[in-house]
């Protein structure tokens, strides 16, 4: 009954999207998604209070008895997805609508109705039990998500993105359908629920090695994470931030699950975590690195969404490793890290991707070296993009701050306690350098952007967009706020979360991140006391002095013009003499040379591409190349041959059956 | 600390003058000279927006707050709650944001390239801080800053040491971060040494004061974790650690500026690299040290 529903309820969306006038589509999509929130947030509040809920159970023809429920993973989730969507659909508005009369009204109607499909379908992946409804939502995901991807579809990159995409997600999906058939066929039921039966009576390293891969593609692991970069610029900017900020947590989402299953197996849970551990330490360097060289406003921050992915995993591999040695209070800090860094990554995320989109709807392109002194030209964007910035640097009086907190507590705890201290100087090495990188990579993409002198003509064209864009900006800022400095509050259901997961009641964690986190929270209060202080103080100092203002000191030279400022490419230099062996770079022109004295006017392009990328990329396609050359002698033309193999293949049928095979 | 803090620029520049032979300036001229500063005008750029005229309060206001977190020997910090030093990491790279993002906000290439390199070598020498941190979270057990100073008494000869050797780690990693010789020159802001004047070339006045307030902060900062460290292995008061805060580290870095040159600027990466990778190895010695004890 409850799928018919569900059915129906997607048909009459469906019809509504196409039916209504262009420019009430939004609104319709709006009130749906809206509508999804708030029941969404509904059930996430009932199963925090009372314990998980079961919306209903069915049984498929193909992998047995399921349920769609919501236990507290899934509200944290569900609570994450909602937050976004409703953001981002309101987003849309003001970005589609650039867009009206270039684009059929079909066209649109079929954005929003995907739109709504994600949201939906995420929602569907969060609360699936496992199995055929799981692997349908999952499949469900990635089309619609690849629907929009294809809103620009006139342009080249854009559909060869969105293919790659497609492909890559298909391949993950392969290996989450094995997983789950091997899991079918074990313990006859394919719910996460049976993963712990299984990991009991099976050797477990192999079905949990191929979910990770069927996840961590999802999620963007090394060296999975190639489609991020690729899908993101394509994508329309609200696309993108709902795709970084909440879809590759799916992928997230399923590894917990996975993680949740092996609670109770110490050795398994210890190799597993290492696992875990190793795999967040090299996809956040590596997305970092990354990020950092970039020169594009959206790559950089996909390969910012794979760096944040690295951060979350690192939280939760210590949390394995110190739960199997022992440590609950290690587990619970590394879990609580990684929870509350995905609820985190989703807000800021968001609300990047969308000053992207303000950026693009304006100036119509996301490459940086273009931009300069937009601050003054979109103020509010600027603003919120700073606050955006700090958060994602992990600087102390924002959220991202909190969640890196913990998971360094966790680590520096190992350290302390004797449990497992190399694997938790590991973590701290990584966390820090990625922590420092960070740094260098938004400011290097606010002072590019933002900041500075403009470096072409159409930053002056530029205005501030539409209000509604800010205030669907402003949704996660709050958040933002809420969990930067009062962190004491936010903590507690991520704490009932980490419980579930952990499946120990730990008193003691809860007991010790209270008293840290409100001298946290004091601190930041303080923080910003002191900041204001100062700047009232240096008002005051200067009330009696005279201000005045002139250009940029140039250190004596007359001539300066903007286009000697440092570009994006410069920032970063210092980082890729040392990343060199890692990319592969696309040039287009030609630099200026050492030897030229008097510079003739260049061209140079650079795209720092990943190595990674080439080296699948081509692997694959050398394979193809090599395979059909080899089935290409069987080819020969004559029909006796054809007769031949048609022969050899009854033979071999025949002799199969004999032995017993077939 | 504010002792500290206020004192060291003074030995450093007594010992380069008395090294040069010269008499030098009077101890406290820094402190007049920023006095001179806090009084004065200012001369902001058109290109500049209103996060320029913020970032000098940031930047000194999350380097008082980090002080305010620093033990000296056995006297008690004014805050201190379990993790601080996570918070004091990263306290200091606000503070280096701020001042990154004003860099950036002239426009100039000059403030660009120290803005750059500043980033550059403060993403680099980070793991190297939080190594020394977790050497001494190793030893005392504990994640803040008051807890592993006051814990850490009965130690023997061989972490002694290693606790030297953190010390020296620290105190490089403040000869990193405040721009001294041999990674910068506080001195110039020639092309040859763009790295941290350079960025506050377009700060005149009350900014410019609170920019080198904020440095003599941060000196003080590091200067003390690595006195606190010798004092834990040596002698563990306050009339004990403040004068090796300040005498050592002065002294130190008044002979190193009059006696070396300068690195090339494509050799800092290295330099920075080898101090964290010696801090990876102190940490690793001290883990193997402890385990020894232990079994």
């Amino acid at each position: 009954m409850f799928l018919y529903t569900l059915l129906a309820a997607a048909v009459a969306v469906v019809v509504a999207l196409f039916v209504t006038p262009l420019r009430q589509k939004v609104w319709v999509a709006t009130g749906v998604i809206a509508t999804a929130a708030i029941a969404a947030i509904a059930l996430a509040v009932m199963a925090f209070s009372n314990g998980a809920i079961t919306l209903a159970e069915f049984s498929t023809p193909l992998l047995g008895g399921e349920s769609i429920s919501v236990d507290k993973l899934s509200s944290l989730f569900l609570v994450i997805i909602a937050v976004a969507s409703v953001a981002t659909v309101l987003y849309s508005k003001g970005y589609v609508e650039g867009y009206l009369e270039r684009f059929s009204p079909a066209h649109i109607s079929l954005h929003y109705t995907a739109l709504v499909m994600l949201v939906v379908s995420m929602m569907m992946v969060v609360m699936s039990s496992g199995g055929f409804s799981f692997l349908f939502a999952w499949e469900l995901m990635t089309i619609a998500s690849f629907i929009l991807i294809l809103f620009e579809a006139e342009r080249q990159d854009v559909r060869r993105a969105a293919l790659n995409y497609l492909v890559m997600m298909h391949i993950g999906f392969m290996f989450l359908v094995i997983g789950f058939v091997l899991l079918y066929n074990v313990t006859g039921s394919a719910n996460f629920a049976a993963i712990e039966h299984y990991f009991k009576v099976q050797a477990p390293l192999p079905l949990f090695v191929i979910l990770f891969i069927g996840f961590g593609m999802k999620a963007g692991l090394f060296p999975m994470h190639i489609w991020l970069p690729e899908a993101h610029p394509a994508a329309p900017s609200h696309v993108s931030a709902i795709m970084s900020g909440v879809m590759i947590k799916t992928g997230v989402y399923g590894i917990m699950r996975l993680m949740q299953a092996i609670d109770h197996n110490a050795d398994l849970l210890y190799t597993i975590g290492l696992i875990v551990l190793l795999s967040g330490i090299v996809t956040g360097l590596w997305g970092v690195i990354f990020a950092a060289m970039q020169n594009d406003i959206k790559r950089l921050l996909a390969y910012s969404s794979i760096e944040n992915v690295g951060v979350i995993l690192i939280g939760l591999g210590i949390a394995a490793v110190g739960h199997a040695a022992g440590s609950n209070l290690i587990g619970m800090c590394g879990l609580c890290g990684a929870l509350l860094h995905t609820v985190n990554h989703s807000l800021f995320k968001t609300m990047l991707f969308f000053s992207a989109g303000n950026i693009y709807s304006k100036l119509h392109t996301t490459a940086m070296n273009q931009m300069g002194g937009l601050a003054k030209h979109m103020p509010i964007t600027a603003i919120l993009m700073l606050f955006a910035t700090v958060a994602i640097c992990a600087l102390p009086p924002l959220n991202g701050f909190v969640s890196e907190l913990l998971i360094y507590i966790g680590m520096f705890n190992g350290v302390s306690d004797g449990h497992e201290v190399l694997y938790s100087v590991a973590g701290i090495i990584a966390l820090s350098l990625i922590g420092g990188i960070v740094v260098l990579a938004f400011t290097k993409l606010y002072g590019v952007v933002f900041l500075g002198s403009p470096r072409s003509t159409y930053v002056a064209e530029s205005t501030e967009v539409d209000n509604l864009r800010i205030g669907a900006m402003a949704i996660p800022a709050v958040l933002i706020l809420f969990i930067g400095l009062l962190p004491q509050y936010a903590i507690r259901p991520i704490t009932m979360v980490a419980e579930a997961i952990s499946g120990s009641a730990n008193t003691i964690a809860l007991n010790h991140f209270a008293p840290t986190l409100e001298a946290l929270s004091a601190s930041c209060w303080v923080l910003i006391a002191i900041i204001l202080l100062l700047y009232v103080l240096k008002h005051r100092l200067q009330s009696t002095a005279t201000i005045t203002e002139g250009p940029t000191w140039g250190c004596g030279f007359t001539a300066l013009n903007t286009r000697m400022q440092y570009t994006g490419e410069s920032f970063s230099e210092g980082l890729e003499s040392i990343g060199k062996p890692l990319m592969k770079d696309t040039v287009d022109g030609r630099a200026v040379d050492k030897g030229e004295i008097f510079p003739t006017p260049h061209n140079y392009r650079i795209v720092h591409k990943d190595k990674v990328d080439s080296l699948l990329g081509q692997w694959w396609v050398k394979m193809l190349h090599h395979f059909n050359a080899w089935v290409m002698r069987l080819r020969t033309g004559r029909v006796n041959n054809y007769i031949t193999f048609a022969l050899a293949f009854f033979i071999v049928v025949l002799v199969l059956t004999i032995v017993g095979i077939l | 600390m504010v002792a500290i803090a206020l004192s060291i620029t003074g030995v450093i520049n007594r010992t380069r003058a008395l090294l040069a032979g010269r008499k030098g300036i009077r101890f406290f001229q820094h402190i007049y000279n920023a006095h001179l500063l806090l009084r004065k005008g200012a001369v902001y750029s058109t290109t500049t927006t209103a996060l320029f005229r913020i970032a000098p309060t940031v930047y000194l206001g999350s380097a008082m707050l980090a002080l305010l977190f620093i033990p000296v020997a056995n006297l008690e910090p004014m805050l201190s709650f379990h993790g601080d030093i996570i918070l004091v990491a990263y306290l200091l790279a606000l503070s280096r944001t701020a001042i990154i993002l004003a860099a950036m906000d002239t426009g100039s290439s000059f403030e660009g390239m120290g803005a750059a390199r500043e980033a550059l070598y403060g993403a680099l020498v980070e793991p190297a801080l939080m190594m020394g941190m977790a050497t001494l979270a190793l030893f005392c057990g504990y994640s803040s800053f008051a807890e592993i100073f006051s814990t850490a008494q009965e130690l023997n000869m061989n972490l002694t040491i290693v606790l030297l050797l953190v010390a020296y780690v620290f105190f490089i990693v403040m000869v990193i971060e405040a721009g001294r010789v041999p990674v910068d020159d506080p001195k110039t802001h020639l092309e040859l040494t763009m790295i941290h004047e350079v960025m506050c070339l377009d700060y005149s006045g009350v900014d410019m004061g609170m920019i080198h307030i904020a440095g003599w902060f941060k000196n003080a900062i590091f200067a003390t974790i690595a006195a606190n460290a010798v004092a834990v292995a040596i002698s563990f008061n306050w009339w004990f650690a403040t004068p090796l805060a300040v005498l050592a580290t002065g002294i130190t870095i008044g002979f190193m500026e009059s006696l070396r040159a300068r690195n090339k600027l494509s050799r800092n990466i290295t330099y920075i690299l080898t101090i964290v990778a010696m801090a990876a190895l102190v940490l690793l010695t001290g883990f193997l040290l402890i385990q020894n004890i232990e079994i």
